[in-house]
This record gives C-alpha cells, sequence and structure tokens, in this order.
C-alpha cells in the first residue's frame, strides 16, 4: 500500500516539477496513440459505414474477420508488423522499422478493427429506412452517409475510445516494432515495462499514474464531445 | 407523371412485383392498397427508384429512370415513411434540411422552413428536439419536411398508420388540401380503406405483388375482384355460393338455400358473393311492393351493433351470417334480438368474385 502511495506523490511530483523525461514520454504516447487512432479510425468508421449498408456474399464471414480482429493479441501484431517492416521484409524498403511511425502503424492495425466492429454495431443500430429517407429529401450519397455518421455520434464516439484504450495501454506491438529507444520510441508503457525490469517499482508506479493521468484526460475530453450532442428541448 | 410497364422485381431471388402497366398522370392523387406482403411499399421504393428492375421500363417527369440520374429525379419528389424519420436536432433544421441539399440560401430557407411549418399548424414546434415530438407531432413535422421544397410528387408509406383516428383523418384532409391546391401528384401507400375513401380519387388494389384493380375507391368498396381484397375493405357479407347454369338461365344459390338469376351475359366462375350491408334491407310495408324485384331470405336477429348514424344487425339465416345496415331510428325501434326478420337485396347489387 505504502508503495502505491509513494508511486502516487511520485507522479505528482515529476508531473509538478516538469521533469524533462517524463514530459517528453508521455506527449509521444499521446502522439503515436493519437495518430495510430486517426488512422485507424479513418479506416474503420468507413468500413463499418460500408458493413452496415451494404448487403454481400461472404459479409458474415468478413463480420467474424472483424470480430476476430477486435481480439487480435498485441504480441502477435507486433511480430508481424516486425516480419514486413523488417530490412529484408516486404515493407523493409521504408526504413521505418524502430521508429514511431512502425509503432503507429502497428497500434492502427490493433485498433482498426475495434473502430470498425463498434462503428459497425453503432451504425446497424439506426433505423436502415433513415438513409433511404435522406436520400428521398434528395441528398447525395456522401451527405446521407455523412448525417448517418452524426445520427451515430454517440456509438462512434465509444467506438474512438475503445480503439484509443486499446492502442495507448498496449506494450507488446510497441516494444516490438519501435524497440524501447530513449528520446526516440520510448513510450508510457514500454518506459513502465522497463523500470519494472530493473526493479524501480516507484518510478514504474509514477509513470503508469502519468499514462492514468493522460488517458483520463483525453477519454474525458471524448465523453465530453460526446454528451454535448445530446442536447434538451428548448 | 409516371409511366411502369412491364416491370419485375426480385427480392433474395424471389419476384416480389409484376407491374405489367401502371400510369399516374400529374396531379392525380391516388392509393395503393393491398393486404400484407402485396408490395405496397416495394411499388413505392422501385418510384422512388430504390430498387432495381431486372425487366420492364419506368418512366417519371419524362426521364426513362433506367438510364437517368436518379438524383436529380429524386430532387423532384419527396417520400414520408410509417415512422418519423427525423433526425437528432431540432424540427427547424429537419425541415431545413431538403433545402439545405439543393443549396439554398439561409434567408431564403428562414421563410420556406416557417411556411411549411404554418401550414402543417406546427409553427410553435421549430427550436424543439425532434426526438421529443408527440406522434402526431412528428408526422405533422415529416409532411412540412416532405413539402417544403414543393415536389412535384409526393410518395406516402403508410405515414399516418400508428395515429389516432382523429389526428390521421385531420392529417389526411390537411395533406390533401396542400397537394390539390399546390398541384401535387401524391401516392398514398395504406392498408386502411377508410384513409383511402378520405384522401384519394383513385385507388390502385395490389396482391401478390400484382396489380389487380384500378378504379376509383368508391367502386371498389362496392365490386371488389376477390374476396381477398372483399375483406381487406371490410365488406359486410362475404357469402359462399355456387353458379349453377339451366338452359339458358345462370343462377346463384346461397348455402342458406336461396337463389337468384343472373342477368349476366356470361357464366361468372365464383364462389363467393359480396353483398355491402347497406344494400340488404328489412322488408317492411313499404318495401313489399318493390318484392318482385327483390330477393328475400329470413332469419333472427342475433346481435345488434351500434355505431354513429347506421347500426348493424347481424341476422343468422339458415347456416347464413348476414349483416345489415339500418338508420339508428329503425334498429332502436323496430329490432330486437331474436326477433325473426325479412331481408331483402337487389341481385344487381351483389357481386360474385
Amino acid at each position: 500500500m505504502d508503495s502505491i502511495f509513494s508511486g502516487l506523490l511520485q507522479a505528482l511530483y515529476l508531473l509538478v516539477n516538469g521533469d524533462a523525461e517524463v514530459y517528453e514520454v508521455a506527449i509521444l504516447t499521446i502522439k503515436v496513440s493519437g495518430f495510430a487512432t486517426l488512422l485507424s479510425v479513418s479506416i474503420g468508421i468507413p468500413v463499418g459505414l460500408w458493413l452496415a449498408l451494404k448487403e454481400f456474399p461472404g459479409k458474415r464471414f468478413f463480420l467474424s474477420l472483424i470480430n476476430f480482429g477486435m481480439g487480435l493479441p498485441p504480441v502477435v501484431v507486433g511480430l508481424f508488423v516486425s516480419l514486413f517492416l523488417w530490412r529484408y521484409g516486404p515493407l523493409g524498403m521504408l526504413g521505418i522499422m524502430y521508429t514511431v511511425w512502425a509503432m503507429i502503424i502497428a497500434q492502427a492495425v490493433i485498433a482498426s478493427p475495434i473502430v470498425a466492429g463498434l462503428s459497425f454495431a453503432a451504425l446497424s443500430g439506426l433505423n436502415p429506412k433513415l438513409r433511404l429517407q435522406l436520400l428521398s429529401l434528395g441528398a447525395t450519397e456522401w451527405q446521407a452517409n455523412w448525417l448517418l455518421i452524426k445520427e451515430a455520434k454517440l456509438g462512434l464516439l465509444a467506438a474512438v475510445m475503445a480503439g484509443f484504450g486499446g492502442v495507448v495501454s498496449e506494450v507488446g506491438a510497441s516494444m516490438m516494432v519501435g524497440g524501447n529507444i530513449k528520446g526516440q520510441t520510448r513510450v508510457l508503457t514500454t518506459a513502465t515495462v522497463m523500470e519494472v525490469g530493473k526493479g524501480n517499482y516507484d518510478i514504474a508506479l509514477a509513470l503508469s499514474f502519468v499514462l492514468l493521468i493522460v488517458v483520463y484526460g483525453i477519454v474525458a475530453l471524448l465523453t465530453y464531445m460526446q454528451n454535448s450532442g445530446k442536447r434538451d428541448s428548448v | 407523371m409516371l409511366e411502369i410497364a412491364d416491370i419485375k422485381v426480385f427480392r433474395n431471388k424471389r419476384q416480389t412485383l409484376i407491374i405489367e402497366t401502371l400510369s399516374i398522370a400529374a396531379g392525380e392523387i391516388v392509393a395503393i392498397v393491398g393486404p400484407n406482403g402485396a408490395g405496397k411499399s416495394t411499388l413505392l421504393q422501385l418510384i422512388n427508384m430504390h430498387l432495381s428492375y431486372k425487366t420492364g421500363k419506368m418512366v417519371l417527369f419524362g426521364e426513362d429512370v433506367a438510364g437517368a440520374d436518379k438524383h436529380s429525379l429524386r430532387l423532384r419528389s419527396s417520400m414520408v415513411f410509417q415512422e418519423a424519420m427525423l433526425l437528432d436536432d431540432t424540427v427547424f433544421d429537419n425541415v431545413a434540411l431538403a433545402l439545405r441539399f439543393r443549396g439554398m440560401a439561409e434567408r431564403e430557407i428562414q421563410a420556406k422552413v416557417n411556411k411549411a411549418l404554418e401550414d402543417f399548424h406546427c409553427a410553435h414546434l421549430a427550436t424543439r428536439m425532434a426526438r421529443k415530438l408527440s406522434g402526431g407531432e412528428a408526422q405533422r413535422v415529416c409532411l412540412a419536411r416532405a413539402l417544403v421544397y414543393e415536389p412535384e410528387l409526393l410518395l406516402l408509406d403508410e405515414p399516418f398508420a400508428a395515429l389516432d383516428s382523429p389526428t390521421r383523418n385531420t392529417l389526411l384532409a390537411e395533406l390533401r388540401q396542400v397537394a390539390i391546391a399546390r398541384g401535387t401528384t401524391v401516392i398514398l401507400v395504406s392498408h386502411s380503406f377508410n384513409d383511402v375513401l378520405y384522401f384519394a380519387e383513385r385507388a390502385v388494389v395490389l396482391q401478390d405483388g400484382c396489380i389487380v384493380q384500378d378504379d376509383m375507391p368508391e367502386v371498389i368498396l362496392r365490386r371488389p375482384v376477390n374476396a381477398i381484397i372483399a375483406s381487406l375493405i371490410e365488406m359486410d357479407n362475404i357469402l359462399p355460393c355456387q353458379v349453377k347454369q339451366q338452359g339458358e338461365d345462370i343462377f346463384v344459390q346461397l348455402v342458406n338455400g336461396v337463389r337468384f338469376a343472373w342477368k349476366g351475359k356470361t357464366m361468372p366462375v365464383a364462389t363467393v358473393c359480396c353483398l355491402p350491408g347497406d344494400a340488404l334491407y328489412i322488408v317492411d310495408e313499404q318495401l313489399a311492393y318493390q318484392h318482385n324485384l327483390l330477393i328475400v331470405m329470413e332469419g333472427n336477429v342475433s346481435q345488434i351493433v351500434p355505431g354513429l348514424g347506421m347500426y348493424r344487425i347481424m341476422v343468422e339465416s339458415q347456416g347464413l351470417s348476414l349483416t345489415v345496415r339500418v338508420p339508428r331510428e329503425r334498429a332502436a325501434s323496430r329490432v330486437a334480438i331474436g326477433m325473426q326478420l325479412k331481408i331483402a337485396f337487389n341481385p344487381s347489387e351483389a357481386q360474385l368474385v
């Protein structure tokens, strides 16, 4: 109990005193996970929309793949992304192994099925005739799709939160493709694992609390956005 | 306005609609009726170009739909569904939506939306959230939204089915008034023939995806083409019968033994005789002199169902249940349960199907 308390105090101390290393790691964490979430949203929401609107042969199989992808183990994703980005891999010519771009790609692979699956669930919850109604009123396909996304905003923001939660908390893939290089690819999760390995439990706890504060801050912001859509009658 | 010829629509490899020919002129107010699963909503979706067809041709606003830009055709029509498909936004923004799709200036939108809301008596709801409206209010807003850009064609897919009867009748009357004033062509899908009588000048009856009758509503009400349509329009008496030929004469025999001559030139293929309740009369002194023109049956009163204006008298006549509609004063003063009555009808009012 003492170590938890001292870890919390250490976290506050590091944050209040503006510890450069902690701030650097925290900011990189937000950048990497933020970019990965943006990437997964730009892939996942259109895929979810497409699955919700279109009927095609093999749709159930495709859905089962998406659902399977929602539970992909980060270590396995890390391994496959490593094999692709490794010097002799199919994408080795990009030369991005052990860079933040490799971490962003790995995290996006983890988050995209989560965002796609939850977006599909959110958009499937809308009345299927709503799209026909919008088209009947003269909307173009794009206008109708955009309004459907706005209608499913609550569910879609939940999908974004779940995607962000999935990537910001993973460690296996980031470690494998990023290498936990100080000042370059070290993020809060990989730094925490490293400190635990070194036996520095108080610093590990402090980093964990910083991670929790960062995650809470972003999720609170998304929750505010989610609820700002619920307007009461005038 | 609309011409459909030889169109077949398939859904899940099953044929759901076969329209040999359907033509609707500009300004017509037409109802599509039929039992559940007859293809009414499918026809409306076809007209609104949400369904593809394998054969045939559809011409809308003078353009062959197959080669036309569907979006530009939809800009000239509008559709209202049974459920109020309102977005999670204010009433004003919901009604303004269609105008914004058309890139109209905000000042013009303001004026048009306010006018549309006033036309349907919902100007006071403009700032309310659409999802907080009652069923009747939401459908009024839907109608205002559908008509705000003055479409040439309005498609209504049972929009009032979930509303109570007085609200439904009021909305139908208001909509009819607006449609006539603007010359809008309206196609209403309904399973309630009462709505059709209230609203339309022409009714198209669908059954199993095919048009089986296309006529004025009052004609369909008295002359349905088959027993299913007869029960759809709530025909009072759908009586099993047999049609027999004796020499050159054709006779219709009901199950209670009553027989009457059929004046048609050809022998009808029929198993059912339809008689509206107001085509059956209680025989009294005033009616007695017409006896030679009428077919008379005897029976006992089993039930009296009160109603506004007309009472329905249920009569059991040798295994045949008959419904007779009589004016209230007549039912109240002269008929009682168990009483024996003579019931008459003119054979020319019978519809054999």
